[in-house]
């Protein structure tokens, strides 16, 4: 077999997944299975630049569902106050998110490993509770009080990709191929990354900060930029489930919600390239069979979370690398030399 | 001057509960480097026990006390001996513990909320009556609660200065390998650090649910707050983080009076990134030599 280029290798793979995509309202035409698949979209979006971000850049913020809300709040925002259009709305979102982290990580970055983690986790509790503290009305929407970041209940019923008097009884077509195409976009922007020169950059940074720095890559400025790149594609993924759903609030902020993330990247194997899409699908299919026994969601996260660290660090990525043996190792294994 | 005395005393029932978390919190990172984000539900996990006990036993405020340490310290025993003893030592310890700790923490806020549901309760084991100091009204709640933290934390720092125990903890956190070398047994210390975090986690909790309410979400706040103070301390510095606790807690309350409660938390926090800019290391952190 003819050895081709691993970015070449994993953007042609991109191309199949996101084709076998396309080509499933063919076959799946219920309306559930499809807002389903619409969640994995957004949920794998938040998976694989959590994973870029931890995995390869080796940043472990706590704080990418603060990014995942900004862009929903953005687009809830300026859909409901400011009439902007959806589609300009959602670019918005996704910008709002990148400067919130240029910011967040000028500030966090000067620090390293598990202080990152704390500061983070301490600026996201902080947005949540002054976001569900917020008392004052703003404005008045549909006879109620509005406050102007949502108050406690967020926002909700503001317009949305506007499918629904164009299809009809299939707006939910649109809806798919809309985050499908952010899909695509954020699977080509993770590979480009990863595989790219930014990608080994990271990864040299994560491996040996001194080595790194001496050959001239500048920590802050790698690490920030990773920083941005994955809020921008999360912010991405916030502003279509906003606009999806046609709602954002502090749920968005709660700790379950995190942690099921996570758990996506640690099922997934955190520092590979496939394993959070792998992780995002696996843990939607066990949430949702679980659903039949009652409300054990927070326990099976917690449990999965749990033995996946102690007996699988590397993950599903990992195990399937194992299995393989060691003819092709994960991106976070280093090259045997030759 | 009545304003003064307010802020004084509410800082110092904020700092009492805030210095007992951090401690154990701090104790904890210094020795096995881990952070622990379960930590809160240790907490949470202690005052529940004790209004168990008290609910059931009818209990004197002392036993009440007892119950909510012995909780802490056993669950703090439980996490060492089912996950953290498995994973000392591996490959990305300090991230993969924190991930490990958090989904603990889930486990034990679900099983917290199947068992009592979500409704907050009082804590009955509490003391009622006020007295008056000039205009400002003081609850003896709050002045045990002063006081039963600073005994702890005296006799932790006691533990710790003046006992073989203690000499023995401090070694382990000041080089691993070396003090394994001299006898000591890195994994006793372990389970003993956990134990006593543990059991300061779990009254710091018992005082928290006198001061509000219990409910499986009490222990998130003081958890955020208690990360923060030791990141302001310098990880792993236990006296930093007894003295930050309390100075912390004083800022919180100032700004709570003066510009609302839901200020104190975010200008505490702004403070925080301040701080943290301009010393990486926290207040009391020693800045590291990094040898590459």
């Amino acid at each position: 077999m003819t050895r081709l280029d691993p970015l070449f290798r994993h953007l042609l793979l991109s191309v199949v997944i996101v084709a076998c995509f396309a080509l499933l309202p063919l076959v799946l035409t219920q309306r559930y299975f499809l807002g389903e698949v619409i969640v994995f979209f957004l949920w794998a979006m938040v998976a694989l630049n959590w994973n870029l971000l931890m995995g390869h850049a080796g940043v472990f913020s706590l704080a990418q569902m603060l990014f995942f809300a900004t862009g929903a709040y953005a687009v809830a925002m300026s859909t409901s106050y400011m009439d902007l259009s959806i589609w300009a709305a959602i670019p918005l979102g996704a910008l709002v998110a990148a400067l919130a982290a240029f910011f967040i990580g000028l500030a966090c970055l000067r620090l390293t490993g598990a202080y990152v983690a704390l500061l983070t986790f301490a600026i996201v509790g902080m947005v949540h509770v002054l976001i569900i503290t917020e008392t004052e009305c703003f404005a008045i929407v549909r006879n109620s009080c509005q406050q102007l970041f949502g108050g406690a209940p967020g926002f909700s019923q503001f317009t949305d990709f506007g499918f629904r008097p164009m299809l009809r009884g299939n707006w939910i077509l649109g809806n798919y191929y809309a985050a499908l195409t952010a899909f695509a976009l954020c699977l080509v922007v993770v590979v480009v990354v990863i595989h790219g020169r930014l990608g080994l950059a990271f990864r040299a940074i994560r491996d040996n900060v001194g080595y790194a720095s001496s050959r001239g890559i500048n920590r802050r400025k790698y690490q920030i930029a990773a920083f941005c790149i994955s809020a921008l594609m999360t912010g991405l993924a916030g502003a279509i489930y906003a606009a999806h759903f046609r709602a954002a609030g502090p749920s968005l902020f709660d700790f379950s919600t995190l942690l099921f993330v996570l758990s996506m990247v640690v099922v997934g194997g955190v520092g590979s390239t496939w394993g959070p899409l792998v992780g995002a699908g696996t843990m939607m299919l066990i949430i949702e069979f679980s659903k039949s026994m009652g409300d054990a969601r927070n326990l099976i996260l917690g449990v999965s979370l749990v033995i996946f660290v102690v007996a699988l660090p590397k993950g599903l990525a990992g195990l399937w690398a194992r299995l393989r043996g060691s003819r092709r190792r994960p991106l976070s294994e280093p090259e045997p030399q030759s | 001057m009545d304003v003064f005395i307010q802020i004084l005393i509410t800082g110092a029932t904020l700092g009492a509960m805030y210095a007992l978390a951090s401690v154990g919190l701090s104790l904890i990172f210094g020795t096995l480097g881990m952070f622990n984000m379960a930590h809160g539900l240790f907490m949470t996990l202690g005052a529940y026990a004790a209004y168990s006990a008290a609910s059931a036993l009818h209990l004197p405020l002392v036993l009440g006390f007892v119950v909510a340490m012995a909780a802490g310290g056993l669950i703090g025993v439980l996490t060492h001996l089912l996950i953290v003893r498995f994973m000392l030592g591996t490959p990305d310890f300090g991230m993969n513990i924190m991930v490990a700790t958090a989904g603990l923490a889930i486990i034990l806020q679900d099983l917290i909320l199947k068992t009592y549901g979500g409704y907050p309760y009082p804590q009955p084991v509490r003391v009622d009556g006020f007295t008056q100091l000039g205009g400002v009204t003081i609850t003896f709640q709050a002045l045990v609660n002063v006081a039963v933290a600073l005994a702890l934390i005296l006799g932790t720092a006691w533990l710790l200065m003046k006992t073989r125990f203690g000499r023995a903890i401090r070694a382990t956190a000041m080089n691993r390998e070396a003090a394994m070398l001299m006898g000591v047994k890195a994994d006793t210390v372990f389970l003993q650090v956990m134990a006593l975090a543990g059991m300061l986690a779990g009254v710091a909790g018992l005082m928290i649910s006198t001061q509000a309410t219990l409910s499986p979400q009490m222990g998130a706040d003081p958890l955020l707050k208690a990360f923060v103070i030791c990141v302001v301390a310098g990880l792993g510095n236990v006296w930093g983080a007894g003295v930050c606790a309390f100075g912390l807690a004083l800022i919180e309350s100032a700004i709570g009076y003066y510009f609302g409660m839901r200020f104190g938390f975010p200008t505490m926090l702004m403070l925080v990134i301040v701080i943290l800019i301009l010393r990486p290391q926290g207040l009391f952190g020693r800045e590291k030599v990094v040898r590459l």
